[in-house]
């Protein structure tokens, strides 16, 4: 459904630009060349791949200098069993056996609540690549951005007093041109990141040919992570 | 909710807000709801002079909002962080439009109570020196009574719409609470502004202006039920997240606080002493005390059940 409607978004929206840019046809072209490409950082996580080494998180916690043993990323470990009934793997009315994992961390959302709430403007969107980050020292430290998240992935880091986000490693890594330290860590390829705007980027081909999920879609968010679920048993 | 992926773990443990957030909701309430009854009342009557009711609402709405700011300074993080509040805007942001309104309301009720405890003020020989600022302000006393009443409406509403805007809690992401806030802001605030008009200010237990009171109370009562009931439905004949968060008012340790706190001692209780005992005893200055108080209680108990058990049940 989302897909009919993102084409039916496209095609409408890429009607009025070219109603509103016939006008301008005469006009110079120069400014086109700079700032044209806004891009859209996006994360994939495969369910697949991931195996719950929990390497992500260590990259996280170093590469953004957090406190011992926090990181901007949790893994939760899921089990399709149903309780009461023995597992479907192994066949042990109790077990740990099942290694199905989803990634935890902020979702990245084109329309972020924590941005619409935060009072002193210190959850922000970076203005040059669109992530939603911290200027922390704006923050006030009044935890409305933690209550407002539908995803309850904000946090208040101990050593600064101020509110916390997954931002990609915007100042950590991207500015230097790397990928955020928990890709560059994964040793399965379960984490994919890149340019959802650039056609030609490896992430686009992916999503365009990999089903994928967003995370409570319902709240109207429009997150920036997607997930490609585990094939259930016996499909 | 059966989507294809979901997740229960999150980064922060506990509630974002804990009890002094209802604590400041509370005082906002109350200097909001004593103000907004006083005025109203006054404009309403026509009246000029210092009244016992209006010494007393303003006095105690003063007092009230700033420890409800107190309240809410000592929540954050770091409460040597509050400048950044005052600094820094985003126009966005239901807080932040609060704060511009609250830095308008403050030093507003803060001039208006000057104005009304006049005498009692100019009495204390330390205080001299406030004649002239008094004798100054008085010119614009009418106009800026006019816009204390609408900010005082405004900061009751405001600490609805506040918390309504937290997506994740049905309890609390509803349109009703602002108000519901509004309505028990001035059932509360006009009972202890009340209680503290005959306590401190000697106004008589059945003055004709404490009649026109006792009549607003219970209208007002009847609409905070009535706000109430319909969030309560709401969840019940609402989604999967409503009926969800519906178990707040049947299980846990909210649940006992709305039953006996806001239905019991904030309704039941006020009704019981001044409906179903002898006409002796419920125009005696202890029903008039008993029943004001448990206004106030089952205010505080509203608060508390709504921001904590709200965020107890998030979806």
């Amino acid at each position: 459904m989302s897909e009919n409607i993102e084409r039916r978004r496209f095609l409408k929206s890429a009607g009025m630009c070219s109603l509103m840019l016939t006008p301008l046809a005469g006009c110079s072209v120069k400014e086109e060349s700079d700032g044209a490409h806004k891009p859209h950082y996006v994360m994939v996580f495969d369910q697949n791949k991931c195996v719950g080494c929990g390497d992500c998180k260590t990259a996280c916690n170093q590469a953004n200098h957090l406190p011992e043993g926090k990181s901007r990323v949790l893994l939760e470990q899921q089990s399709g069993r149903v309780e009461g009934q023995p597992c479907p793997h192994c066949g042990k009315m109790s077990c740990d056996c099942e290694r199905k994992f989803v990634r935890v961390s902020c979702q990245q959302c084109k329309n972020a609540p924590c941005v619409t709430v935060c009072p002193t403007g210190a959850a922000h969107r970076d203005a040059k690549t669109g992530i939603v980050t911290m200027d922390a020292s704006k923050c006030a430290g009044c935890k409305y951005c933690i209550g407002a998240c539908p995803y309850n992935a904000r946090y208040i880091n101990s050593d600064t007093d101020v509110a916390d986000n997954c931002d990609f490693c915007l100042n950590s890594k991207l500015a230097k041109g790397e990928l955020p330290a928990c890709v560059q860590s994964c040793k399965y390829d379960a984490l994919i990141f890149g340019d959802a705007n650039d056609p030609q980027s490896y992430v686009s081909k992916l999503l365009a040919v990999k089903d994928s999920v967003r995370i409570k879609p319902q709240f109207g968010t429009e997150p920036s992570l997607r997930y490609i679920p585990i094939v259930k048993l016996g499909v | 909710m059966d989507t294809s992926m979901e997740f229960t773990l999150g980064l922060s443990q506990g509630v974002a807000w804990p009890w002094p957030i209802a604590v400041y909701l509370f005082f906002a309430g109350i200097s909001g709801g004593a103000l907004t009854i006083a005025l109203a009342l006054r404009f309403y009557l026509g009246q000029v002079e210092n009244t016992a009711f209006l010494k007393a609402a303003t006095l105690l709405s003063f007092v009230t909002i700033s420890l409800g700011m107190l309240c809410l300074v000592l929540d954050l993080t770091n409460p040597l962080f509050f400048w950044r509040i005052l600094v820094f805007y985003n126009l966005n942001s239901v807080m932040s439009i609060g704060v511009i309104a609250l830095s308008v309301y403050i030093p507003l009720v803060a001039v208006v109570a000057l104005l009304a405890l006049e005498k009692e003020l100019m009495a204390i020989p330390q205080l001299q020196f406030l004649g002239p600022i008094i004798t100054k302000l008085k010119g614009f006393r009418r106009p800026m009574e006019a816009l204390v009443l609408l900010l005082a409406l405004s900061v009751c509403a405001y600490t609805g719409f506040l918390i309504s805007a937290l997506i994740r809690f049905p309890l609390i992401n509803t349109s009703v609470l602002p108000a519901l806030f509004i309505a028990s802001g001035l059932s509360a605030g006009g009972a202890s502004a009340k209680m503290l008009a005959v306590w401190l200010f000697k106004e008589p237990l059945h003055s004709g202006e404490m009649k026109i009171l006792h009549g607003a109370e219970w209208p007002i009562m009847f609409a905070e039920a009535l706000f109430i009931f319909m969030i309560a439905t709401a969840l019940l004949t609402g989604n999967a997240g409503g009926q969800f968060a519906f178990a707040a008012f049947q299980e846990g340790i909210w649940a006992s606080v709305f039953w006996i706190g806001v239905v019991g001692i904030g309704f039941g209780a006020p009704l019981l002493l001044n409906f179903a005992t002898g006409k002796h005893f419920s125009h005696s200055a202890k029903a008039f005390y008993m029943s004001g108080m448990c206004a106030v209680v089952g205010m505080m108990c509203l608060r508390l059940f709504i921001l904590l058990a709200g965020q107890n049940y998030a979806i």
